[in-house]
């Protein structure tokens, strides 16, 4: 049976991965934070036909052997961690990490999941939550009677309260750096968790130990290039086409076989 | 049966459907990192390598086809796909900015550890193992130069500082020097084994290789596969119409027998 049809269709499952990444990609381009990722492909086993050095005749062997490949598998679809660009929007509990590392954000779970959205809120207690009202780690409580809120390179969040002319630090928010972020797991809701392959949590003040620093105001938008998105959609919509075109080859070999008699 | 022949047809039949495979590997790879496009050599396999050449002996045996001009065993050649070989000529460079991308420009391969021994492979797509390893995408390590044994020479990164390498493969971590990747080139690939996992394996390891390689690293840079899909399609047409020419030779040898079978025998 041709080989041509299994191999051609497993470069069709692969366009279809890499069609899927660039399609969570292009679907997230106004997410803050968000990480694009990028499918990697490599070459299946060979099949060896003839071993290369194999004897021909007498002291003569083959200089090269017939080897078949059996197609393409995905091998990883990695993230990137390149930084977005950043936006400036005022909002005092919007942050960029300008520079490495993630806030750390105790999930519904009990766990921490780690995440470059800095669009923070409080809560009805006044806690500093995410989007999704789960608490940075460690938990900083705003009080109510607060009428401002600093939040310094390194971290340091201070309020201003009335009456009071000086600033009163009320907690540090802290980063968390992996040795591989392209390792972590993405869990979704901007969220990621660490993996045996990320490594173990760093975690330190802002600028400290190469972690980046904290700027307030500002947020940080996704690293997804539209452009590049689309070139590559181009050449994955091609590149399935081309193998498309095999399974017909393939198909109408079989046929002209099937008319033999 | 004087139809011989058809196993002539059976055999380009066959050669062109295994070329159709290699097409298909191809295409299939197009979008692989560092694949290298693989290409199949025909042979003519006479059958006078088979038989003697015959003597014209017309006055002495009843007639036949054979008797009437000296074939010298030449009359059936089949063809047989004698080798695969890849063309290793440089993929294009597609810019990513990802630090950890690196492409080859020129003939080298980086070495990796795979588990069972050193490779060598040019999809530089590195990423970071959780201890700070250099490693493929695969978690093969990254070898760096050295006369020490493979497990010795793999590359520890702490994430302290920018990752860069530079034009000769040396790699630096903010301004340290951490080593320099072992880009290995050979004066010539031949001996080179495709293993998959875009890995290559040397089948003679007495092939030394140059002690000056000429290739050079790009940071940020992804090396596409060199497959020419024009091509590709192009062979593809050829090798459908060939497969169907040979499925016509076959059919109008079996035309011929059936003449043979049913008509010729026929009295009156």
């Amino acid at each position: 049976m041709l080989k041509a049809l299994n191999t051609a269709a497993s470069g069709m499952q692969a366009q279809q991965t890499s069609l899927d990444t660039i399609a969570n990609n292009m679907a997230n381009v106004s997410t803050t934070g968000f990480k694009k990722s990028r499918a990697e492909f490599e070459d299946l086993l060979y099949q060896t036909i003839k071993e290369p050095g194999a004897p021909q005749t007498k002291n003569n062997p083959h200089p090269t052997g017939v080897q078949v490949g059996l197609g393409v598998k995905t091998a990883a679809s990695q993230k990137l961690f390149e930084e977005g660009h950043v936006q400036l929007t005022k909002n005092p509990l919007d942050l960029a990490v300008e520079g490495k590392g993630f806030f750390p954000i105790q999930m519904a779970n009990g766990e921490i999941g780690y995440t470059r959205d800095g669009t923070f809120h409080k809560d009805a207690g006044g806690r500093i939550v995410d989007k999704n009202g789960y608490p940075l780690v460690p938990e900083i409580v705003v009080p109510p009677n607060a009428t401002g809120i600093g939040i310094e390179e390194s971290g340091k969040v201070s309020i201003q309260v009335p009456g009071n002319m000086v600033p009163q630090q009320i907690g540090q928010i802290q980063l968390v750096d992996f040795i591989n972020p392209a390792g972590l797991k993405a869990m979704g809701k901007n969220l990621f968790t660490p993996t045996a392959s990320s490594g173990s949590p760093l975690q330190g003040n802002p600028g400290e130990n190469n972690l980046g620093t904290v700027a307030q105001g500002q947020l940080e938008g996704s690293n997804v290039n539209i452009v590049d998105e689309m070139v590559d959609m181009i050449r994955t919509q091609r590149n399935y086409e081309s193998n498309s075109k095999v399974v017909q080859a393939a198909d109408q070999m079989l046929q002209f076989s099937n008319n033999l008699r | 049966m004087s139809s011989k022949g058809i196993y002539s047809a059976l055999s380009g039949a066959m050669a062109q459907s295994h070329q159709l495979d290699t097409i298909a590997q191809n295409i299939a790879n197009a979008s692989t990192p560092g694949f290298k496009t693989d290409k199949n050599a025909f042979k003519e396999h006479l059958t006078i390598l088979e038989k003697a050449p015959d003597v014209i002996n017309v006055p002495r045996v009843p007639a036949s086809i054979e008797s009437f001009f000296d074939m010298e065993g030449t009359d059936k050649s089949f063809v047989d796909v004698d080798a695969t070989f890849t063309d290793f000529g440089q993929g294009g460079l597609k810019a990513t900015g990802n630090n950890l991308d690196v492409a080859i420009e020129g003939k080298g391969f980086i070495e990796v550890l795979s588990p069972q021994g050193p490779r060598l492979t040019r999809k530089g797509t590195f990423s970071l193992g959780a201890d700070g390893t250099l490693m493929t995408t695969d978690g093969n390590p990254v070898l760096q130069k050295g006369d020490g044994p493979a497990q010795d020479r793999l590359i520890k990164l702490n994430g302290e500082g920018n990752i860069t390498f530079n034009q000769q493969g040396d790699i630096y971590q903010g301004t340290n020097q951490i080593g320099t990747l072992s880009i290995v080139e050979f004066e010539k690939n031949d001996h080179l084994k495709k293993i998959g996992h875009s890995l290559y394996a040397p089948t003679d390891t007495t092939v030394q290789p140059l002690a000056n390689p000429q290739s050079t690293l790009q940071q940020g840079f992804i090396e596409t596969s060199n497959v020419n899909i024009v091509k590709e399609m192009t062979d593809m047409i050829q090798a459908t119409r060939g497969f169907e020419s040979s499925q016509r030779a076959i059919k109008a040898y079996d035309e011929m027998d059936a003449k043979l079978v049913n008509d010729v025998p026929k009295l009156g």
